[in-house]
């Protein structure tokens, strides 16, 4: 009995944000109905825009978004985690370089895009790399501050036992900074997707990014949103399917 | 060939002196128990004898081998299990030997629990099995039966003497319970306030035999140990 209790309790927990996005739905719907315009169209519009776009590669281009923001996420958090671990390790790493990661943070992301881009051409590689140098700072960032916390007592008995190189990555180190990798993946995912976008609206032909800013000088907004769409639900997938289990086993030793 | 030579001349944390002249040496296999009042600086000599610390000056002379520490906290991984806390340590031998040094300290049952999930008496037995799995030739231990309950405490220290005995290493325990230091060492040092210098050693009266005795420690200590902090002066 207790145990129905409790898959009830679950159920609800379930149940109340998909209300949420249903009230959101019937708001949205009956604005569209008062303003009536064509730059509001309603949920049945967005849908009908989506299966039309879908005729003409709404997959490929969300694919080729997808491909960009995969490349760029996992470029930024390797070198990201690298940069941030040798600042934390390191004061004197951090001392001379902490100003450079300032520096970066706070340069706006155009700017690398359109360096980038001037540089290298309306490349690819340009594209994938800008968007990597925009995320690579706040990555390094969180985890230095995770590479400051590491525990001192887990490190000494790690220098006693003469653990080596790898085994104080895999069993000491790494698994401290689970938490700070999650906190970075989940803020860098969001930034990442968001950036890709300006980087295909500004040089590439094909991407989400393109193809809003193609509808934009239609001026087709039922399109826009149909893409928007596709975004966020494929957004939430990856947060619900890939970061929340691996977070789940990350921490399956707490008490 | 000596177990451990200590020749100390002094230890400070910015500028504060925190140890004084300290000399001693350890035949091989010898036990000897380190007490002194709390924040004496017990656990700071022993950092520097495990080669923790090497910010001191004078000479410590570790002998040729594996040196294991039991910490005060047991410093086991959280995120790894019993068993894989002794078998991600180089030279502890395979999961056959981590599970057969769990079932000497009695936590055959317990091998595939995380540390958090069990007591703290546990994770005890557990950091000194994963002390004895690399065969060390030193043992250093810092309080290894302080805030455990009276009946668990005395059930760690059998543990310790016996699989001490049977390892043959070298040893020294840090320890503020005095009748601990005469029922586990062969060799009493005794510090004292800061900045600690040497201020007594002196083999226990009790062989290895007569300390298994129950009550043997207790009924000695208020005679031979006298007042301390009279001898410190």
């Amino acid at each position: 009995m207790a145990e129905s209790a409790i898959a009830a309790r679950g159920a609800g927990k379930a149940l109340w944000p998909l209300l949420s996005l249903l009230g959101f739905g019937v708001v949205w719907a009956l604005l569209a109905v008062l303003i009536a315009s064509p730059v509001l169209p309603g949920p049945a519009e967005v849908w009908s825009a989506l299966l039309r776009e879908w005729e003409q590669g709404y997959a490929m281009h969300l694919g080729a978004t997808l491909l960009r923001v995969l490349a760029a996420f996992c470029l930024a958090m390797a070198i990201g985690a690298a940069i941030g671990l040798a600042l934390g390790r390191s004061e004197g790493a951090d001392r001379l370089f902490g100003g450079w990661l300032s520096l970066f943070l706070n340069l706006p992301a155009l700017v690398t895009i359109i360096l980038c881009y001037v540089w290298f051409g309306l490349t690819e590689v340009a594209a994938i790399g800008a968007v990597a140098i925009n995320k690579i700072p706040n990555v390094a960032v969180t985890l230095r501050e995770g590479a400051r916390r590491l525990d001192r007592d887990l490190l000494e008995m790690a220098e006693i036992y003469r653990l080596n190189w790898r085994a104080r990555m895999a069993h000491v180190v790494l698994p401290q900074l689970a938490p700070y990798f999650a906190v970075a993946a989940r803020n860098g995912l969001a930034l990442v997707w968001k950036i890709v976008l300006v980087v295909e609206l500004l040089g590439r032909s094909n991407g989400v990014g393109f193809q809003l800013h193609l509808h934009f000088q239609l001026f087709d907004v039922a399109a826009i949103l149909a893409y928007a769409l596709g975004f966020i639900v494929i957004v939430q997938a990856i947060e619900l399917g890939l970061i929340a289990p691996w977070e789940r086993y990350a921490n399956r030793w707490r008490r | 060939m000596s177990g451990l030579s200590v020749a100390l001349d002094g230890k400070q944390f910015d500028d504060a002196p925190v140890l004084g002249r300290i000399a001693f040496d350890l035949a091989p296999g010898e036990i000897a128990a380190l007490i002194g009042p709390s924040g004496a600086g017990k656990t700071t000599l022993l950092n520097l004898i495990a080669g923790i610390d090497h910010a001191f000056e004078g000479e410590i002379r570790r002998p040729e081998g594996q040196v294991a520490m039991v910490f005060q906290s047991p410093r086991l991984l959280p995120w790894r299990t019993l068993a894989q806390n002794i078998t991600l340590v180089p030279g502890s031998g395979g999961e056959d030997r981590a599970r057969a040094l769990l079932a000497d300290v009695g936590l055959s049952e317990a091998a595939d629990q995380y540390p958090e999930r069990v007591s703290l008496g546990m994770q005890r037995r557990a950091a000194l099995a994963r002390a004895l799995a690399i065969d060390p030739v030193l043992v250093v231990m810092d309080e290894p039966t302080v805030s455990l309950d009276p009946p668990t405490a005395a059930a760690m220290r059998g543990l310790i003497r016996d699989l001490l005995a049977a390892s043959q290493a070298t040893a020294l325990i840090a320890t503020h319970d005095r009748a601990e230091a005469l029922t586990l060492a062969d060799r009493i040092l005794e510090i004292g306030e800061r900045p600690a210098r040497l201020v007594r050693d002196r083999a226990n009266p009790l062989d290895r035999h007569a300390r298994r005795a129950p009550g043997a420690a207790d009924a000695l200590l208020p005679g031979w140990f006298g007042d301390a902090t009279r001898a410190a002066e």
